[in-house]
């Protein structure tokens, strides 16, 4: 039939699938819409010219002619502009999409100081028994500080080598330790002690000595402390009590050891060691081989310091134990250098501190 | 303390049969735990750490004694030959009752050495021997027997022995050749020239055993240990004399030293007595102590049988005289810390084993007390931080005069904060504000490489008062470097103020809080915690109603002065408005720009409207009208 067409749309038709083919985007496609089956101009509109013009024998076969090359050019076209959408939708879809592999914006994270995260723990952990939190000043009197506690006027825990003064004020002092807050809380309940049944506290704090900045010293510290005082207390609580707080602490397996041992505001006075938490008592650095650390020191409240805050030892006892949070906190974490927790180095915070 | 295992041996033979380990362990079970064992001159030497009330545990025979005690088996013999009591060849007057007891022997020295054994005995505890018979063996005396005594060079005494007071200004040169001024309260050993030793201290250099003496004069003596502390401590020179004498030696070891020295010296240098006297007396006997049935088995947690008690006593030295009730106790005499029935029961404990303490918790009597409300509004101000993003700091309480200088309010004097013996003028004032701890330690993280930097610190301040420095818990925080820029989504930005302002809003602070400019792109507050706000005492607040109707909307696009206050024309709109409708009223965004006229900036106020009813659009045009104005009247003007 072609002999019928003109040459020029013969070769038209022969190439117009390469072309379609060739098409990139949409653009270049509707062009060559516009050049195939356009309403003016095109191959298309031009044939159907020629089939107005042609004889009416001719017309028939010459009309199926054009309409078979019509719609192949057409549907070419039309699967063609669906093609290139659905490409063109799905990239757009790809666009919009996210990547669930890339990084996520991670709220900024802060942390709480080791040292803080420590004592809140000690706290945590005393809570189930009853125990509340006393806290007091850190510019005490050396009667809370020393005479309260039985440490003897001439004791040398008390020289201005070991024990910061105020220059203004001769008679104060920054805490050496947290009793004087067992001193204050005793005064303070010792008349309504009776129908409080008793005392259970701890008091988490800051406290001064006057050591040199080194690896192992800081002129300032953080201690524990804690004290229960009622009817009939004796070792075995003392004893029973730390066993249960330690395996909380350190795990359910955590033995305990109590030894002999000396200070002025109790009696009988031991250190408490601890089977080593790191190796499982097995013998390691932190326990120098021997599967114990020392963790703290107790004893039974000393009549004395009961008496000065107006407690009957007669009808009251209690114990008290002492623990210093920085010598725990760097068993715990092997940190080698006690300076690192008051540098305050962000990178040591958010790896040591975090938060719960 | 060294303890050198033969000589323990000498006093205790059972200690040979113990291992080293053992030996360790047994030690730390009663009190003395062993902090090391090196080998020195062939023999084992323990680091033994002795507890400041143990006075009578700081030699070999004192760590016998305990170990004798702990497992029932004999110490070996201590007597030596009485030397007889005489004249004295020199007069010795006791004038003070710090000295109750002084014991000498006058001796002519023979030819001699110090024992081999003996020196390295000595040098095993690191206590040089001086290769003079005399000083050696009042040294080996110490270490072995634990009770002090001295040598004079006989011959450089001039006429009388006093162990008195000194008096204030009195000069001696003691043996470590320094020249010392005595005052009233030290107690001295003088003749008729003057001091020649500091009692239980140190003896004096112009009467101290030379190689050219020949005749010595022995001191055994028993000193006050408060009086002996307290001039220790003055003269800052502590010995192993003033150590023991300090913590209470034994004063019935004042005769028997006497005599083991004299015996030491006959038979190392072929000494000669000239003669033994004694001054004073031992005092008296201690006190009865009671120790009853229930203190001991509340004290031990069960039922220790009073016999096991009274003879856990006994091998400790005590006389003791049980009845059904208790026993009464009267401590050997090198005992000075045995004072109370709890420190009786506690001695009881120590030789059955801490190990058999039972383990029980204590019954609850009353009901617990809850946390205070501070304490919790601490924790939960730290948690809210940290989640914000902050760290936590801890810094001494401590600084500079001019860092405090710096930061503390106007009125907050620094003298009334300065210790009298600070480590350093850097850490010399108690601190009046948090602020320039966290400045420090801000710079110090920048300069380390952080982009930024979030920390808080809540730690007290302190504010000089008449009656000494008041504390008032403080929350310092910082905020500085470069926010964002770490991720697709955000934008890198310098920190700015209003991103402070938002945490203190956010912890509660109403008011505009001080935000102080640190540094470049570094910012500070601090507020005091006390008027931060506490949880609410309700577990759930009381119930509030809100409308169900929609809410509407408006913003209006005012062009107002650069120095306009915020606060003022906001204040100014917000009255023009009903306030039962107004929900809301605040400035979303802040446009300057040079397309603006000059002096000018563009604030975006956002009302938003809300009633118990629909409402109608002719009356919030009305209110955005009068707001404007309002604003207006201030000199803003509605943004084209």
């Amino acid at each position: 039939m072609d002999h019928l067409l003109p040459p020029d749309i013969v070769e038209a038709g022969r190439t117009f699938p390469s072309a379609l083919a060739a098409c990139s985007d949409l653009d270049t496609l509707l062009r060559l819409k516009g050049a195939y089956v356009g309403r003016e101009g095109s191959h298309a509109a031009r044939l159907m010219d020629l089939l107005k013009l042609a004889p009416k024998e001719q017309k028939r076969e010459l009309g199926a002619a054009i309409n078979a090359l019509k719609q192949q050019w057409e549907e070419g076209l039309k699967s063609r502009q669906a093609e290139m959408e659905a490409r063109k939708r799905s990239r757009k879809a790809q666009t919009a999409g996210w990547d669930p592999s890339l990084p996520p914006r991670v709220p900024a994270q802060g942390a709480l100081h080791p040292l803080n995260r420590l004592m809140d723990r000690l706290v945590e952990v005393f809570r189930p028994l009853g125990f509340h939190v006393e806290e007091g000043p850190e510019i005490e009197t050396e009667a809370h500080n020393f005479d309260g506690l039985n440490i003897p006027a001439d004791h040398p825990a008390k020289a201005s080598s070991d024990t910061f003064y105020l220059a203004a004020h001769p008679d104060l002092l920054l805490r050496t330790h947290t009793s004087p807050v067992q001193v204050r809380t005793l005064l303070r309940v010792a008349q309504d002690l009776g129908a409080r049944g008793g005392i259970r506290f701890l008091s988490p704090g800051r406290v001064y000595r006057k050591d040199e900045i080194d690896p192992t010293h800081s002129p300032m510290f953080h201690q524990v402390e804690g004290m229960l005082v009622g009817h009939g207390i004796g070792m075995q609580h003392l004893k029973g009590t730390l066993e249960y707080a330690l395996r909380a602490l350190f795990g359910p397996h955590t033995e305990i050891r109590l030894r002999p041992s000396y200070f002025p505001f109790v009696e009988p006075g031991c250190e408490v060691d601890v089977s080593c938490p790191l190796c499982g008592a097995k013998g390691c650095r932190v326990c120098k081989g021997s599967g114990w650390v020392e963790i703290l020191g107790a004893g039974l409240i000393h009549p004395k310091v009961l008496e000065y805050a107006g407690i009957d030892p007669a009808e009251w006892s209690g114990w008290a134990f002492g623990m210093g949070v920085e010598r725990m906190a760097m068993m715990l974490s092997q940190t080698p250098d006690l300076r690192l927790f008051f540098e305050n180095d962000q990178r040591f915070l958010k790896a040591m501190g975090g938060l719960d | 303390m060294w303890i050198e295992r033969k000589a323990l041996a000498q006093e205790f033979p059972a200690v040979s049969g113990l291992e080293a380990r053992q030996l360790c362990e047994l030690l730390a079970s009663l009190g003395f735990p062993v902090d090391g064992v090196t080998t020195r001159e062939g023999s084992e030497v323990l680091d033994v750490d002795i507890t400041a009330n143990r006075g009578d545990a700081m030699s070999h025979r004192g760590m016998a004694r305990e170990l004798a005690a702990k497992l029932s088996q004999p110490l070996a013999n201590l007597t030596p030959t009485a030397a007889t009591e005489g004249q004295p060849v020199i007069e010795v007057h006791l004038d003070s009752p710090a000295c109750p007891i002084y014991s000498t022997a006058l001796l002519v020295l023979g030819t001699g050495e110090t024992p081999r054994e003996v020196q390295s005995f000595l040098t095993a505890l690191e206590a040089a021997p001086k290769r003079l018979p005399a000083v050696d063996a009042s040294n080996e005396l110490l270490h072995r027997y634990g009770h002090p005594t001295h040598a004079f060079d006989a011959d450089r005494i001039h006429g009388a022995v006093t162990i008195r007071w000194a008096r204030e200004g009195e000069l001696l040169v003691t043996l470590d050749g320094v020249k010392r001024t005595m005052t009233s309260r030290d107690l001295l050993i003088a003749d008729e020239s003057g001091p020649i030793a500091l009692a239980g201290v140190m003896g004096g250099d112009g009467t101290k055993v030379t190689e050219a003496t020949r005749r010595v004069l022995l001191e055994s003596a028993w000193f006050d240990p408060k009086t002996v502390r307290a001039t220790a401590r003055r003269h800052n020179l502590h010995t192993d004399a003033s150590h023991r004498f300090g913590r209470g030696a034994d004063p019935a070891m004042a005769r028997v030293a006497r005599d083991l020295l004299v015996e030491r010296l006959n038979a190392w240098c072929g000494a000669e007595l000239s003669g033994a006297w004694t001054a004073g007396a031992p005092p008296a006997k201690g006190a009865t102590v009671r120790l009853a049935v229930s203190l001991l088995e509340r004290v031990a947690g069960d039922g220790l049988p009073l016999p096991e008690a009274a003879e856990a006593l006994r091998r400790l030295g005590c006389l003791v005289e049980a009845d059904g009730e208790g026993i009464d106790v009267i401590p050997p005499t090198w005992r000075h810390d045995l004072a109370c029935p709890e420190d009786l029961a506690e001695e009881v404990l120590r030789l059955r084993g801490y190990e058999h303490i039972p383990s029980k918790l204590p019954p609850l009597e009353g009901p617990p007390e809850p946390l205070s409300p501070g304490y919790l509004q601490r924790q939960r101000l730290a948690r809210r931080l940290a989640h914000l993003g902050f760290h936590q700091t801890v810094t001494y309480g401590f600084i500079s005069p001019e860092a405090d200088a710096a930061f503390a309010s106007p009125g907050n004097q620094s003298e009334g904060r300065g210790l009298a013996n600070p480590l350093g003028q850097e850490f010399s004032i108690m601190r009046g504000s948090l602020l320039p701890s966290l400045q420090t330690v801000a710079e110090q993280n920048l300069r380390r490489g952080s982009r930024e930097v979030r920390l808080f610190e809540l730690a007290p301040t302190f504010v000089s008062g008449p009656r000494g420095p008041s504390e008032h818990l403080s929350l310092g925080l910082v905020w500085g470097g470069v926010l964002g820029g770490e991720d697709y989504l955000s934008p890198a930005r310098s920190v700015l103020e209003a991103d402070l302002s938002g945490i203190a809003r956010d912890l509660g602070w109403e008011r505009l809080p001080e935000i102080r400019s640190l540094g470049e792109n570094l910012f500070g507050f601090e507020l005091p915690v006390s008027e931060l706000p506490l949880a609410e005492d309700r577990i759930i607040p009381a119930f509030r109603p809100f409308s169900r109707f929609p809410a509407v909307e408006r913003d209006l696009s005012l062009l107002v002065d650069l120095d306009q206050p915020y606060r003022v024309l906001a204040e100014t709109m917000r009255s023009s408005l009903p306030s039962d409708v107004l929900q809301e009223l605040r400035c979303v965004d802040v446009f300057r720009h040079k397309s603006l006229p000059e002096g000018r900036q563009a604030w975006l106020m956002r009302m938003r409207f809300q009633a118990d009813r629909t409402l109608v659009g002719e009356e919030i045009d009305g209110w955005v009208a009068a707001a404007l104005v309002a604003a207006e009247s201030l000199g803003a003007s509605l943004r084209a």
